[in-house]
């Protein structure tokens, strides 16, 4: 299908044909954004304060951390990301998205199963898989309604006019079909037909990496691939190292996850130790890329909010991976494993890199979709500097704990009551970082309800309208009352 | 690349190469039931777990004890000592040969009681020279083969953990974070069912300074019935309920226990091999 | 902060952003190419080459068998067990119960559980031909020199670990006594039948 200008849907018409999508997409996800927040907060706070609401079984520390982390993943960044990549999709795709009622009904169902999830597991119904608590209530749910979100995007991209790719829609389009074949090989292998012993846990390894580190890093860097360019007014610095930065990230990264040390037999972990130490090459080639592409617009572009966040997540995705890398070497290994090090990562990967990039993407992407300013556009600058701090008083204190509590691990001599005691100050800095975050969220969580609201208030005032305009000749309605007069 | 379908079949081979690797091979290799045996022996390992305790990791997934715990014993190293079990017909040759390489300080008294330790923390290829010059000597000498790393000098367990240590567990409870202390090896470690029963209920009372969370829901404070509860834990002043009361575990406490109970992690096999030890005495 | 729309400059196209087409710097394929050397070097030297049972901190299946421990008895024992499994097992059967019509039960045997050790040592070395009563059955079949092939530790291995094992209470029988029951039988030994084999001592 050539490309025939004087045909193609505007922008506009694209952008709003993702509207109401979009909007439910974003409403839930701000809402769980706030949700696991809170849960973090209140789990951080048990390791100052043990007896902090300890007589309740559905607040124990081990059932609202797992559910702090879930309602963060699957509750705010998978939405956030699908709906990402469907605008993204249909606006590089030159394709409206048709057929709207049904991406609306998945992510209702999207967030009806995050809901059943989270209750599931503070009655205690967890999985006892890590980043898999979910019951099946909560997981099929969600299964199928990323399967039908899925299709909508591959339906926008297999309708395209604009045949030539790019750079985005290659990570979108992997990251679409990535989810549906981890989830359900974790579902099925784990859960519906359970395999034997440790191989559950390698199972969950590389289901948990799969997730959190490919699709996370497919969604946002086709996310951060299309925004860099366009916000900074360069263009993207190059199909090549973009394309290399692509093959290299999904054919390494995927193979990571296997803990040095593990349980299972040596071929493992030295595979994933390997895999990890490959992983400098596509972090090379995504810092390459957005480097060049923004050198020398920085300055200029410091007032605008979405370049500010989604560069910010560009410097978290390159600073986890390196993260990551350290915890693989098996030389370090054994100071970092076992320690808050792992977790620093995972927070400063998935709220970092991948928050940070879909609160730049929201901001850019919701009033164009919706056709309506943000009610409160100022806060976006107050949220960005807000959530920064936070992450930087969250990541540091702990990946510097971790290792310091690694290192008193490591000695025998060291009482390990030594080992936790020495947590408790970093501790208390990052339960401060995580108050900042949700302050960051409550911020964006307003923007978006807001944003909403003003929305239906503008549906409400058409249907007024509507409904109080007088009518005109020649109209439907005109006719067919002329004709139920008649009759009668 | 302009092609999409050429995208998604990278994909699809970049996955599917993952998935081979680390969810059909992993299956295929340790995936079919297999029991093994202890090193040395013809007892099979593991055995299941009995009942209560099966219901216990059921517990344990559900109160989210892995977020804190490990399950997993880890090793550094391996390392072997030598100790010597005959001075045979010639004990000054013998001393010699164990002398010559340095390998022990003087001894005021030779022979000294057998059997005793004459090398300590070498690798396979010294321990068996070792032997030989104590045989050509006339003596006998034994090796034996000790786990190493800091886990092990913990106490944590004898040897690192492997797939037949959990073959029956379903889900496996690995662990990622050791905010609390690992768990492969407590059965051996605290033995004792009411510690553990006061330490769910009272982590403070057994450890001192411990972030660990009272697990009170999983009890029950009554009034004290005609004759005081059997079950009644025997809880420390400052932890016990108002008098007249005592806190009685219920089911669920009882079978966490059990499943603490039932963890170790002490026997060797041939993937972990150690050797049992002796009364042995150390230069 | 301003409004990104009235700041944005003119965009080049409505697909998207312009793409750069400049090449990939050929630094970066080198050291991809040098990892993934390096890599497979590092999994030659750590991975086990897949073995299942070889687990951190050990590299190889070879360095897992030379750490086993072997002194002292338990080490026969372990050793015997093993060629007893390949070499015996497969007629006697691997809970030395025997199989009907194959060959006779070992447990319990009057044959193994013997005082002494001449008997047992000369059925491996030269061999069953003929009638032979065994726990009050009678056998009446051949059985060729599985112990012929065998060095003198490893078939005293065997015999230990026959008469120490399901419930059989004999001791050990070393390679010293293998070797003597050897010479005394010559080089070619003839299979023995079960009236010839009540004849030797106990």
């Amino acid at each position: 299908m050539s490309v025939n200008n004087t045909t193609n849907p505007s922008t506009t018409e694209i952008d709003r044909s993702c509207c109401v999508p979009l909007l439910a997409l974003f409403g839930g996800a701000a809402l769980w954004l706030v949700v696991g927040s809170v849960f973090g907060l209140i789990a951080s706070i048990k390791f100052h304060a043990p007896d902090f609401l300890a007589n309740c079984a559905w607040l124990t520390y081990g059932r609202l951390q797992p559910a702090a982390d879930d309602a963060l993943l699957y509750g705010f960044c998978l939405p956030a990301g699908l709906g990402v990549a469907l605008w993204l999709l249909a606006r590089i795709s030159l394709t409206p998205l048709r057929g709207a009622i049904i991406p609306v009904v998945a992510a209702n169902l999207w967030h009806l199963g995050v809901l059943a999830g989270l209750i599931g597991i503070v009655i205690g119904d967890s999985t006892g898989f890590v980043w898999l608590e979910f019951p099946r209530g909560g997981s099929v749910p969600i299964f199928f309604a990323y399967l039908l979100l899925a299709l909508w995007g591959m339906m926008i991209f297999a309708g395209r006019r604009e045949r030539a790719l790019y750079p985005s829609q290659w990570f979108l389009v992997a990251a679409l079909f990535w989810f549906p074949w981890i989830y359900s090989t974790a579902n099925l292998f784990l859960l519906t037909g359970p395999v034997r012993g440790v191989v559950q846990a390698v199972i969950g390894w590389w289901f948990a990496n799969n997730l959190l580190v490919v699709w996370t890093g497919l969604v946002g860097l086709g996310a951060a691939f299309y925004f860099l360019p366009k916000l900074s007014g360069r263009p993207l610095q190059s199909h090549y190292l973009a394309l290399f930065a692509f093959w290299t990230f999904i054919l390494f990264a995927t193979w990571c996850g296997i803990p040095s040390g593990a349980p299972v037999p040596a071929w493992m972990p030295t595979l994933s130790a390997a895999a990890t130490a490959l992983l400098i090459v596509p972090l090379l080639a995504v810092g390459l890329v957005g480097w060049r592409t923004v050198w020398g617009a920085v300055r200029s572009n410091w007032d605008n909010g979405p370049f500010c966040f989604i560069g910010t997540g560009l410097d978290c995705f390159c600073l986890a991976g390196l993260m990551l890398m350290a915890m693989g070497c098996p030389k370090i290994s054994p100071v970092t494993q076992f320690t808050w090090f792992g977790p620093a990562e995972t927070q400063l990967r998935l709220y970092g890199f991948f928050a940070m990039t879909m609160f730049g993407a929201a901001y850019y992407l919701l009033p164009r979709v919706v056709g309506i300013e943000f009610p409160f556009s100022k806060l976006m600058r107050v949220h960005y500097w807000i959530s920064l701090a936070g992450i930087a008083l969250f990541v540091v204190p702990l990946a510097i704990g971790g290792i310091v509590q690694g290192l008193k691990l490591q000695d025998p001599n060291v009482a390990f009551a030594d080992s936790t005691k020495a947590m408790l100050p970093f501790l208390r800095v990052s339960t401060t970082g995580l108050l900042f975050i949700l302050l960051g969220n409550l911020l964006f969580f307003v923007n978006v309800i807001g944003l909403t609201f003003l929305w239906k208030i503008t549906l409400l005032k058409k249907f007024l309208a509507f409904v109080k305009s007088p009518l005109e000749p020649g109209s439907a309605d005109a006719s067919l009352r002329h004709d139920q007069e008649v009759q009668a | 690349m302009k092609n999409g379908f050429l995208v998604f079949l990278i994909s699809l081979v970049a996955l599917g190469g993952s998935w081979c690797g680390f969810v059909l091979a992993p299956v295929s290799q340790l995936g079919a039931d297999k029991q093994t045996t202890i090193l040395n022996s013809s007892d099979p390992y593991p055995i299941g777990r009995p009942g209560e305790a099966n219901q216990g990791l059921q517990v344990y997934r559900a109160n989210g004890c892995a977020a804190c715990h490990t399950e997993q014993v880890q090793q550094s190293g391996v390392a072997c000592d030598v100790i010597l079990t005959d001075n045979g017909k010639n004990p000054s040759a013998v001393y010699q040969a164990c002398g010559a390489s340095g390998m022990v300080r003087e001894y005021r008294a030779w022979p000294v009681r057998l059997p005793i330790t004459v090398v300590q923390g070498v690798n396979k290829e010294s321990a068996d020279d070792a032997v030989d010059k104590i045989t050509t000597a006339g003596g006998k000498a034994e090796i034996h083969i000790i786990a190493t790393g800091s886990d092990i000098a913990r106490g944590w367990g004898r040897r690192h953990s492997v797939a037949e240590d959990y073959l029956y567990d379903s889900p496996v409870q690995l662990g990622s974070l050791r905010i609390g202390q690992d768990l492969a090896d407590v059965g051996a470690r605290l033995p004792d069912a009411n510690w553990q029963l006061i330490h769910l209920y009272a982590p403070q009372s057994m450890v001192p300074g411990s972030a660990m969370p009272p697990f009170r829901y999983l009890f029950q404070v009554r009034k004290i019935g005609p004759v005081p509860s059997p079950d009644a834990l025997n809880l420390p002043k400052e932890f016990a309920p108002p008098s007249g009361y005592e806190v009685v575990p219920t089911a669920q406490a009882r079978e966490l226990a059990a499943y603490l109970l039932s963890l170790r992690a002490d026997v060797p096999l041939r993937d972990a091999p150690f050797t049992q030890p002796l009364a042995v005495s150390k230069p | 902060m301003s409004d990104e729309t009235k700041s944005n400059p003119p965009q080049p196209s409505d697909t998207g952003p312009a793409v750069m087409r400049s090449t990939v710097p050929i630094s970066i394929i080198l050291l991809t190419l040098l990892l993934l050397f390096l890599g497979m070097v590092y999994f030659d030297h750590h991975g086990g080459w897949f073995d299942s049972q070889v687990y951190g901190p050990y590299t190889s299946a070879d360095q897992l068998e030379s750490y086993q421990p072997r002194s002292g008895e338990a080490a026969i024992l372990a050793q015997g067990k093993a060629r007893y499994e390949q070499v015996c097992g497969l007629c006697h059967g691997l809970d030395g119960l025997g199989k009907p019509g194959q060959a006779p039960p070992l447990a319990g045997s009057e044959w193994v559980d013997t005082k002494g050790f001449e008997r047992l040592t000369h059925i491996p070395l030269a061999g069953v031909n003929g009638q032979l009563s065994v726990k009050g059955q009678m056998w009446s079949l051949s059985m060729p020199a599985m112990g012929a092939a065998m060095s003198d530790e490893e078939l005293a291995g065997v015999l230990t670990y026959i008469r120490s094992s399901w419930g059989n209470k004999g001791g050990p029988v070393t390679a010293d006594e293998v070797k003597a029951a050897r010479a005394a039988l010559g080089t070619h030994p003839q299979p023995m039948s079960g009236d010839q084999m009540s004849k030797l001592p106990e």
